[in-house]
């Protein structure tokens, strides 16, 4: 089925966008459910596990615990926990994940 | 694949905020250009997520810088330094001694302000505890103000107390949590007490020393001075009033109560003279108009900000101060009608009580109040009678059955006494419950109502299988005295009483849409009232044959003499009659809606998921659980109702014209009640003008409009004036 597809001159086409496209998939599948911790626009940091995306980089976080800015003197020692939180994507400025999630990833590619 | 390991980038200001378990394996790397551009290429609309994480759970998430959602953002964005209160005493932000009098009445009005709005359902952490100085009276130098901080912590711990033990709020009412403050607990309220008490005594020195003698010239400035010591005499002695009023509720005496609305009168005279100072005291300081929280000192709105649950940050727009004393005075007034509760005796005319005590959607501390009053801890009914005793009574009351009779041979019969204790028993629960789901707020009443009809309907067995037995019993001991059905006429009315009930606050919930609610008033009018006027005539009958049973023994004892009494007024007959009253403005009702409905002047649904059927099947479903009265099926309603079995069938002039004799009738039946109450005043308001509107449109009146009629629930609950347009 696969041949007989590719021999149709669209699909051609499309061909190196889908693998791309099933490259990030991929990627961001591999993602899913580890620690993750992203920091907004007003400074504030949250740490949770990553749940979901989408094309906007909207992402939702589980379990999520807030982290105020560490110029915040004396509030910034206990996070607050937040549970399920959605950070739009345009305010998302910077996402880490642990190391060893990201090694153990790059071999699986 | 490269992933930019941009580790060192700002991890310094990073690492400072992150626990150590997350520290621990803290080798966080950055892929945010990686990630953003995996996400670029998916597709439009398409979510990336876990098998078990769909687009539901998704919906509950909190939607981060969202002013709405999303509570830590405030605290953000502010300017200013958020302190608690050893911050601020340190940094001198706030002043713990040497406070001037306008500065102490504006504290004080800010925090009644901030009690008030806490009584109203926002959480303590956004209303009370906004004010530093209650975080910790100890560190106040200031007498007045450390007496008023722990006299207000006071009466939000008994005020918190009381609505957690009446349960009866839901999450909408009440905000039960502390959040670890400490509620002067370590202080106690006899010591708060005196503590207010010797601030007053001082302020009246000083009041009393700067007034005003005759023939003196006034010093403006000392005369402020007097006002102004009168402004917080007022306002601590108010304080000290209301605490007082609240530990006499926690007493367990029923003097206690009395003693309670005493205090409330005096705090009552108190509220003219805060309500003519309030201007005396200090404003917030900065612009409130940009949308920021108004900062006074000594309360910091946001020193909380952290505490607040990840749910909605619920704004709590603390009640401006001109309206402190409006409420005050409304809450006063609640508080003294609780304490009327006391002066009535009977179970029924205590149900009552609560019915229309609720009918004023009152607070949730003054609903809570009345039912701390009603059954105290020891599970008595204000703390003296028992609840078996107070049911035997209702019953001897509502259908005097002769196990309770003392003239009857059952009453001193082992078995008999056996089977009413146990049944009485039986009933304490349920009542008690009814009583609390009277309590509860108008909206979760409804829904409450519906869940209790179960224990009402296996009440109402055991009820029915009791007077069996009782009925053998006593045909064997007296075969000319009967017991059928008393005891079940009793429990039968409750039931219907609970029905009706629920229906009729569908209406004042405006859960109704008009094409329903022709089959509402018609379950209404032709079935429950009159179960309810036939369950109410049984009892009447049952009461005067035992009447005539008393008088003859009595006329045997005595040498018959004539005691012809006047015929007396009948126990239930007000009942009966407002029921009478009740079921013609249903029927009214119902047949209006029919014949508006003939005439196109109601506007029926598309019907497309769901019918008529299963709507009026979700209308009656609490009502299968009860066995009598049976509950009409839709099909059965439909049969019942069916017009073409008149003939010839009826148009809707004639219909209109049926409805206002209906109306016309429940007129003539109110207008000859004595001695009216505020409920026939507020049904003859809706009656009259049908009567007319109802005539107008049976003699053809704008027949040919197409504008819907108007529906006017403002004169009474549960009955609409009719307005054609």
């Amino acid at each position: 089925m696969a041949a007989d597809n590719e021999e149709n001159g669209t699909e051609m086409q499309i061909e190196p966008e889908e693998s791309a496209y099933s490259l990030a998939r991929h990627k961001l599948e591999h993602l899913l459910n580890k620690s993750m911790r992203i920091r907004m626009t007003d400074g504030r940091t949250l740490v949770g596990l990553f749940l979901c995306t989408d094309r906007d980089c909207n992402v939702i976080l589980g379990s999520a615990q807030e982290f105020l800015k560490s110029t915040d003197s004396f509030s910034q020692a206990e996070p607050r926990v937040l549970g399920l939180a959605m950070i739009p994507g345009h305010h998302v400025v910077s996402i880490q994940v642990e190391s060893e999630n990201l090694q153990s990833g790059t071999h699986g590619l | 694949m490269v992933m930019k390991s941009s580790v060192e980038e700002d991890e310094g200001g990073w690492g400072l905020g992150i626990p150590e378990k997350m520290r621990n394996n803290a080798d966080w790397v950055d892929i945010t250009q990686d990630f953003k551009g995996a996400c670029k290429e998916l597709k439009l609309g398409e979510l990336l997520h876990d098998k078990l994480f769909g687009l539901f759970e998704a919906m509950s998430a909190i939607e981060m810088m969202d002013p709405k959602m999303d509570a830590g953002m405030i605290g953000n964005q502010v300017n200013r330094k958020v302190l608690n209160f050893e911050q601020a005493v340190k940094d001198e932000a706030i002043r713990v001694k040497d406070l001037s009098l306008p500065e102490l009445i504006g504290i004080v009005d800010t925090c009644f302000c901030c009690l008030i709005t806490w009584l109203e359902g926002h959480s303590l952490a956004q209303t009370v505890f906004t004010c530093l100085y209650v975080h910790n009276p100890e560190l106040i130098l200031d007498p007045a103000l450390k007496a008023f901080a722990l006299g207000i912590l006071k009466v939000c711990d008994i005020a918190r107390e009381k609505v957690n033990k009446a349960a009866v709020f839901e999450e909408e009412d009440f905000q039960a949590m502390t959040y670890g403050f400490k509620m002067a607990n370590n202080v106690t309220d006899l010591r708060v007490t005196g503590m207010l008490k010797d601030v007053e005594d001082e302020l009246q020195r000083k009041v009393k020393s700067t007034r005003s003698r005759q023939g003196e010239q006034r010093d403006p400035e000392v005369e402020l001075d007097h006002q102004q010591c009168l402004a917080l005499f007022s306002r601590i002695k108010f304080t000290r009033l209301l605490l007082t009023a609240l530990i006499s509720f926690t007493k367990k005496e029923t003097s206690a109560v009395s003693e309670a609305q005493k205090l409330m009168s005096q705090a009552a005279d108190l509220l003219p003279a805060i309500h003519s100072t309030i201007q005396y005291g200090i404003q917030s300081q900065n612009d409130t108009t940009k949308g920021d929280h108004p900062i006074m000192m000594g309360f910091e709105p946001l020193v909380n900000q952290r505490l607040l649950p990840p749910t909605f940050p619920r704004y709590a727009k603390i009640i401006k101060r001109e309206e402190m004393v409006s409420y005050f005075s409304k809450l006063i007034e609640r508080i003294k009608t609780v304490c009327e509760v006391i002066n009535t005796t009977n179970l029924h005319s205590i149900l009552d009580f609560f019915c229309e005590f609720s009918e004023q959607s009152p607070c949730v501390l003054s609903r809570s109040l009345l039912q701390t009053t009603f059954l105290i801890d020891n599970k008595k009914v204000f703390g003296t009678h028992l609840m078996q005793d107070m049911i035997k009574d209702a019953l001897r009351y509502f259908v005097s059955p002769p196990v309770l009779s003392p003239k009857c041979s059952l009453y001193n019969n082992h078995q008999a006494k056996d089977y009413i204790d146990s049944f009485v028993t039986h009933c304490s629960r349920p009542f008690c419950s009814l009583i609390q789901i009277h309590g509860h707020n108008r909206a979760r009443q409804r829904d409450k109502l519906g869940h209790i009809l179960e224990e009402f309907a296996t009440l109402q067995d055991e009820a029915e299988k009791v007077d069996a037995a009782l009925h053998g019993l006593l045909m064997k001991l007296e075969p000319q005295r009967q017991h059928l059905a008393c005891l079940g006429t009793w429990v039968l009315y409750h039931n219907l009483r609970i029905m009706i009930h629920y229906l009729l606050s569908g209406f004042e919930l405006e859960l109704y849409s008009m094409h329903e609610y022709y089959y509402i008033y018609w379950y209404l009018s032709e079935f429950l009232y009159a179960w309810l006027m036939s369950t109410l005539s049984r009892a009447d009958s049952s009461q005067m044959a035992e009447e005539r049973i008393v008088e003859e023994q009595q006329q045997k004892g005595r040498s018959s003499k004539k005691s012809k009494k006047k015929k007396k007024a009948r126990p239930l007959g007000k009942e009966i009659t407002m029921s009478q009253a009740y079921q013609n403005m249903c029927a009214g009702m119902y047949k209006t809606m029919i014949a508006l409905d003939m005439d196109g002047k109601v506007r029926k649904p598309q019907f497309e998921l769901d019918s008529e059927q299963v709507r009026y099947e979700h209308r009656f479903a609490p009502f299968n659980s009860v066995v009598t009265p049976p509950p009409v099926h839709y099909i059965q309603f439909k049969e019942m109702s069916d017009l073409k079995k008149y003939n010839p069938p009826p148009r809707s002039a004639d219909l209109y014209t049926a409805a206002s004799k209906h109306f016309q009738q429940a007129k003539l039946i109110l207008e000859n009640v004595s001695s009216p109450d505020a409920e026939v005043n507020r049904i003859l308001k809706v009656a009259k003008p049908n009567i007319v509107v109802m005539k107008l449109l049976a003699g053809g009146h704008k027949k040919e409009t197409k504008a819907l009629p108007e529906f006017d629930f403002s004169a009474h609950k549960y009955f609409p004036i009719v307005k054609i347009i």
